[in-house]
């Protein structure tokens, strides 16, 4: 038993088999305490994506194990995952990925509905959520109705509903303005320095500045440096 | 748990009501029609048999050259052969028999406005004939049945009172059978082609006039009321049994009970049943397919939230659970206006076709029953699940992903 939240083994992942099999992730090997504030960065094509989404449990690796909370996910059947990614991962996408039919407080409350909380604790969970994050006179809107930087800060309400073990957030400024963007990054600060575990996916160097650690991967080789 | 999911799907219906609304018209009118028709069978079934069955205790016999028609009215003809005395005895001796009635048949000139036609003239028990000639869809146009004791009056057939003479017979009218007087009592509705016409070209007498008028025992038919329902069966049997050992032949006589008619004219509409449910079916199926194609196009649609839901943490059977939802409310909510508007319909149709689907006089009232509308729901939601299985499995398969980026 140790502390890390995130931990690997050889961790590989190929896409396509035979001759056109790309090998987009190799023999990752990363130990990622509790309570970092991590950015992950390399140019499109590199396999960030990729990494993210087995860290997120969306996806299974091809070989190499995968620890999260000390549990191995890289044998975990599909409704396992699921669990796993309800109850430890907080998503936080670029595009935001609200669901468009409902409200903002409706957006937070679902992903704790996934987990079966009763109606009651979850509306009052949610509202101080969007509290926190400045929105609590927006509590009724539809996505349509709010600018992107409101939508994301939604999403990363929706991220802490289920109190997860670590905050992953895919180019969480990338579709917002300057402004909105600061604002989400101070958020996310605000986050880490309550001790939740948060990793940022980025190309933006002023946002990887403000992690503690980055991960670089290159050609699916990952690499993992002090910001500063 | 189930209650968001519900939430889910029903805002997700909101949110395409055009679409959707279409969706629920076709599912509405497939049960609309499944409603409507089973109001319309059972309707026939209730007008039909309600009558046929207070006449259960009667056995109709005739003889086996006269083909007897279900409707009471069927015993035709009469001048080929006929039962004889000792027959009528031979069945009063037979146990748990109430009352026998011959029904005699025979031709006489009547004159009316000094026109002569020759008419068929039937002789019964006065009761009896308004018993079974009385029943609703044979009923009288106008007038009234003779009672027991009248003398020289008469019920006269629809082309009788209309058709054989320049003038029309009333109510009323004085018309001269064989050179007798006779008051017109009642006139008989027209019974057309849908079911016997012994009626239509009939005058009937009492038993007593006839025989006076003819002077002729001609014994063609006999009505028997049996005491007990449940023997008339076998007391037909008996009846034909003795009649035949007295002609010295095995078809002599043909003892038919109101029962195994009523059994015939219920096979009859129960197919008739089927085939306005079949009907019904098909546009079930119609409506089905169209719920599946809206559900693929809301779950082709909706693939990135499908993809969003699951990566917050959504399982598979929370996904199929919201689609089937979806399907469910549609076809729920389109089957409950369906029989709202199958009892409507129902009613109209049947005001409007009543007569014309059974004959003059005939009021078909469509019967809604409780068990035919839990039966349609049920048909609903299984037509909803049914389309929807589909669907939903395929969007709680997809990749979470593939889903998220699906743009």
């Amino acid at each position: 038993m140790n502390d890390y939240v995130i931990s690997t083994e050889n961790l590989n992942k190929f896409y396509g088999t035979g001759d056109i099999q790309v090998h987009a992730l190799e023999n990752v090997n990363i130990h990622i305490n509790k309570g970092e504030y991590i950015a992950i960065i390399g140019p499109s094509g590199s396999g960030k994506s990729t990494f993210m989404n087995l860290l997120g449990c969306l996806d299974k690796p091809t070989s190499g194990k995968l620890y999260i909370d000390n549990v191995d996910v890289s044998k975990l059947n599909e409704n396992e995952l699921a669990t796993i990614r309800r109850e430890k991962i907080g998503f936080i996408f670029q595009k935001y990925n609200l669901l468009p039919t409902l409200s903002a407080l409706e957006n937070v409350a679902l992903a704790m509905s996934f987990a079966g909380k009763p109606a009651k604790e979850r509306y009052d969970k949610s509202a101080e959520l969007l509290d926190m994050v400045g929105l609590s006179k927006r509590v009724k809107h539809k996505p349509s109705e709010l600018s992107g930087g409101e939508q994301q800060r939604v999403a990363i309400a929706r991220a802490l509903a289920n109190k997860p073990s670590i905050i992953l957030a895919d180019e969480p400024t990338g579709n917002v303005d300057t402004k909105g963007g600061w604002k989400i990054m101070d958020i996310l600060e605000d986050i880490n320095n309550q001790g939740e575990t948060v990793i940022i996916v980025t190309h933006d160097p002023n946002v990887a500045k403000r992690a503690k650690w980055v991960i670089r991967i290159h050609d699916g080789v990952v690499s993992a440096h002090a910001s500063r | 748990m189930l209650v968001d999911n519900f939430n889910i799907a029903f805002k997700n219906i909101k949110e395409r009501k055009s679409r959707v609304f279409l969706t629920f018209l076709g599912i509405a009118i497939g049960i609309m029609a499944i409603v409507a028709l089973m109001a319309i069978g059972e309707g026939m079934q209730q007008a039909v048999v309600g009558e046929l069955s207070s006449l259960s205790d009667t056995v109709i016999v005739t003889t086996a050259d006269i083909s007897a028609s279900p409707m009471g009215g069927g015993i035709s003809g009469g001048l080929y052969s006929s039962f004889t005395q000792r027959d009528i005895d031979d069945i009063g001796r037979i146990n748990g028999i109430e009352s026998i009635d011959p029904i005699l048949f025979g031709f006489v000139t009547v004159e009316f406005n000094d026109e002569i036609q020759q008419v068929k003239i039937l002789g019964m028990d006065p009761d009896r004939m308004s018993e079974i000639f009385g029943i609703e869809f044979l009923g009288l146009e106008d007038g009234e049945f003779i009672k027991e004791g009248d003398q020289n009056r008469c019920v006269v057939g629809y082309n009788v009172a209309h058709e054989y003479y320049d003038s029309d017979i009333h109510v009323g009218s004085k018309i001269i059978l064989n050179e007798k007087n006779f008051y017109v009592n009642g006139i008989y509705q027209k019974q057309g082609a849908g079911f016997s016409t012994e009626t239509d070209d009939y005058i009937h007498l009492s038993k007593r006039d006839f025989e006076k008028l003819t002077g002729e025992k001609n014994i063609s038919g006999i009505l028997i009321k049996v005491e007990n329902v449940g023997e008339a069966e076998s007391i037909a049997e008996e009846i034909e049994f003795a009649i035949n050992e007295n002609h010295g032949t095995d078809d002599y006589a043909n003892a038919i009970t109101m029962n195994s008619i009523l059994e015939s004219v219920q096979q009859i509409i129960g197919i008739i049943q089927i085939v306005l449910l079949g009907i019904a079916a098909i546009a079930l199926v119609v409506a089905s397919i169209g719920i599946m194609n809206t559900m693929l196009t809301s779950v082709m649609e909706r693939t990135h939230e499908i993809g969003i839901m699951k990566a917050i943490g959504a399982r598979n059977t929370d996904v199929l659970s919201i689609f089937l939802m979806e399907g469910l409310i549609i076809s729920l909510i389109g089957g409950i206006f369906g029989i709202i508007f199958g009892i409507i319909g129902a009613n109209s149709l049947g005001a409007a076709s009543g007569s014309s689907f059974m004959g003059p006089g005939i009021s078909l009232e469509p019967v809604v029953t409780i068990s035919s509308i839990i039966l349609s729901l049920g048909v609903a939601i299984l037509v909803g699940i049914i389309s929807s299985i589909y669907p939903a499995r395929k969007a709680a398969k997809m990749s979470p992903i593939e889903a998220v980026r699906y743009e």
